[in-house]
């Protein structure tokens, strides 16, 4: 080491001194920046996680919600305030018009044929869930209709291709047009994947579909030891035939390949 | 008489408020430095959180291979019935970042070629492979694929992608991994060149890219984060729990557990909701050790305790649910809470129960040495 680096580095350097302090408060700036983030983000978590209460108030407006939405969006209100009691079922019929002949098939129980990959499977694909998610969703916006609505979803909308307008059109000509909407929304998911069902089971000659979704309780805890005791009837949303709905881009092919096979192993 | 009483009261209440006030700025200065010390000195729980690396990793395997074979029909073109490849319903699939899944979605080669490649980064997770780079790929492509279809989404999902979020700021790779040993390798042939090159240059082979004391400093916090988060999640889930009727009258899990989509194992769902006493049990106890995990982690044995049930708990939920990613990916998430040496303990034991197994005939039982050799490595540490 020469000379002059050894004067440059003595720690007794008024300059280096100062440097030294200088570097120590913008490091402990850094970590404090760091720490208040780290602060910030740990109580919007909690006040996004915990039950709704006044400490909301304490984040103005819709700072919260635009912080946490969506990358930390979350929900832990899981199987509260109490856990689901019910099975939800998705049964789909067609009709095919092939040349002259014609006929109705009969009923399959689409959520049996997808559940077949869950029961007495370790490692279940989360295909076993979709027809469950769909008639839970779809029973929820039913749910919401008025006793006029729920006349009309039942009658058959299938002709021509504007069926879909013509039975928003009806039922919103009844009032409550937000549940109309939702409901619609809901139906058309639901017509789309059971025209696939259609498709896979009977073939492209089906000409109409039609849905029924049921939901019905397990037999209460306090009646398990009854051994007369029955599952309390089904809850049933019926509804009218409809025309055939395909979303652009969809594969026949790859629906059927897995829906055939679940089908198969679900014994029906 | 008075005055001068009056006047050593007033000296007595000022020098007491003066010895408060250093008492304060005492304490104070302490928390700080100490906090200071906490954060900048040693990255934290670098075995628990290369554990929760491992098990994310592992998770996101299993995930992948369980959805193998109908991958089509659940995430790709067989599913554009549900309208997501038109109109996603999340907000990720519409972001650049994150969508490229979703631009896959109805090409049933590049989807299948794309899935495979989110299994292989899957696999380095586990692995520990360029961590720096392949964490943050891994996490836009995985956000990207779990948000493809909102029907069969679950809060693991939401868990997932938040703690691997936060794993970007901590170094998950110290440990376990083949980072650490490629860092071990360059400590002993340390000859890159000076300058920014050189820097770079050890910081690919292993070395320091930035300053020590930011490094730890993010790890650290991102340790206390997901802390905070699993606590907040536990307890405000034993919160919505408990004003329900069916968790307050201890039978809750007999409802799901006799639910199809939730009781893979009828028969078992079946055994286990018999006997009165057991239903009230699991229920009551679920609600109590949710509410009081954040509590039970401040001391040793309740927190041994408090992680032995969380355990059995996510493993219920995984066999008699169905549900074994989101289990996994919370117990992931709780290894943090299990200390170093512990772990360092444990794969010691594994190593030499592994090397026993291969003698033809061991001397001793390697359980019979665990709490020997836990001794041990906890006066090395």
């Amino acid at each position: 080491m020469n000379s002059n680096s050894a004067r440059h580095n003595r720690p007794s350097s008024p300059r280096r001194i100062e440097a030294s302090r200088w570097r120590q408060r913008i490091r402990r700036s850094v970590i404090a920046l760091l720490a208040l983030a780290a602060a910030w983000h740990i109580f919007a978590t909690f006040l996004w996680i915990a039950p709704v209460s006044g400490l909301r108030a304490a984040v103005p407006g819709s700072v919260l919600h635009r912080y946490m939405i969506p990358m930390n969006g979350q929900s832990w209100s899981v199987f509260a305030p109490a856990p689901i009691n019910g099975d939800y079922r998705l049964q789909v019929r067609a009709y095919v018009q092939n040349g002259t002949s014609s006929y109705t098939t009969p009923w399959v129980d689409a959520t049996e044929v997808e559940t077949s990959m869950l029961t007495h499977h370790l490692f279940p694909p989360r295909a076993s869930i979709q027809s469950t998610e769909l008639a839970s969703r779809f029973k929820s916006s039913y749910d919401k209709l008025t006793a006029d609505h729920k006349v009309v979803v039942k009658l058959g909308y299938f002709e021509s291709d504007d069926w879909e307008q013509r039975l928003t059109s009806k039922l919103g000509s009844y009032g409550a047009q937000s549940a109309v909407d939702s409901y619609m929304r809901e139906e058309h998911e639901l017509s789309a994947y059971s025209t696939q069902v259609a498709y896979a089971l009977w073939g492209t000659k089906v000409s109409r579909i039609q849905f029924v979704v049921s939901r019905r309780n397990v037999v209460p805890y306090g009646d398990r030891d009854d051994p007369h005791a029955r599952r309390p009837a089904p809850q049933v949303a019926l509804t009218g035939w409809r025309g055939t709905v395909e979303e652009a881009g969809q594969s026949r092919s790859d629906f059927a390949s897995v829906f055939r096979k679940a089908y198969a192993e679900s014994g029906q | 008489m008075i005055r001068a009483y009056l006047v050593g009261v007033g000296r007595f209440v000022t020098a007491l408020a003066a010895a408060f006030g250093n008492l304060i700025e005492t304490l104070a200065s302490r928390g700080l430095r100490y906090t200071e010390t906490w954060l900048t000195g040693t990255k934290h729980a670098k075995y628990g959180l290369a554990v929760t690396r491992i098990l994310l990793g592992l998770t996101g395997v299993g995930l992948l291979l369980t959805n193998l074979r109908t991958r089509l029909y659940t995430f790709g073109a067989g599913s554009a019935w549900n309208g997501e490849a038109a109109h996603p319903t999340s907000e990720f699939p519409r972001m650049w970042i994150f969508s490229l899944f979703h631009r896959l979605a109805l090409h049933d080669t590049w989807f299948t070629l794309a899935y495979v490649g989110l299994l292989i980064l899957a696999c380095l997770v586990v692995l520990g492979w360029r961590m720096k780079i392949v964490l943050p790929v891994y996490f836009f492509c995985w956000v990207g694929f779990a948000e493809m279809n909102d029907l069969v989404g679950d809060q693991g999902d939401n868990m997932y992608r938040i703690t691997i979020m936060t794993l970007l700021f901590a170094d998950t790779a110290q440990r376990w991994s083949l980072d650490a040993r490629r860092a071990a390798i360059a400590v002993t042939r340390d000859s890159a060149p000076g300058g920014v090159l050189g820097h770079l240059r050890r910081a690919w082979l292993g070395g320091r890219l930035l300053p020590e004391w930011l490094t730890n400093t993010t790890h650290n916090l991102a340790l206390v984060v997901i802390t905070c988060h699993v606590c907040f999640v536990y307890a405000s889930g034993a919160l919505y729990k408990a004003s329900g009727a069916p968790w307050q009258q201890g039978y809750a899990i007999y409802n799901p557990l006799h639910v199809i989509r939730f009781s893979p194992w009828p028969e078992l769902a079946d055994l286990l909701t018999q006997w009165a006493p057991l239903v009230a049990l699991v229920s009551w106890a679920s609600i109590i050790l949710q509410m009081s995990f954040p509590m039970m982690l401040t001391n040793r044995v309740t927190r041994v305790l408090a992680l032995f049930g969380i355990l059995g708990f996510h493993l219920g939920i995984a066999v008699l649910m169905g549900l074994p990613w989101f289990s996994l990916a919370m117990i992931a998430v709780d290894s943090i809470f299990i200390r170093d040496v512990t772990w360092r303990a444990v794969s010691a034991f594994l190593g030499e129960a592994w090397q026993a197994s291969r003698v033809p005939l061991p001397t001793k039982a390697p359980h019979e040495d665990f709490k020997r050799r836990r001794a041990v490595v906890s006066r090395r540490s």
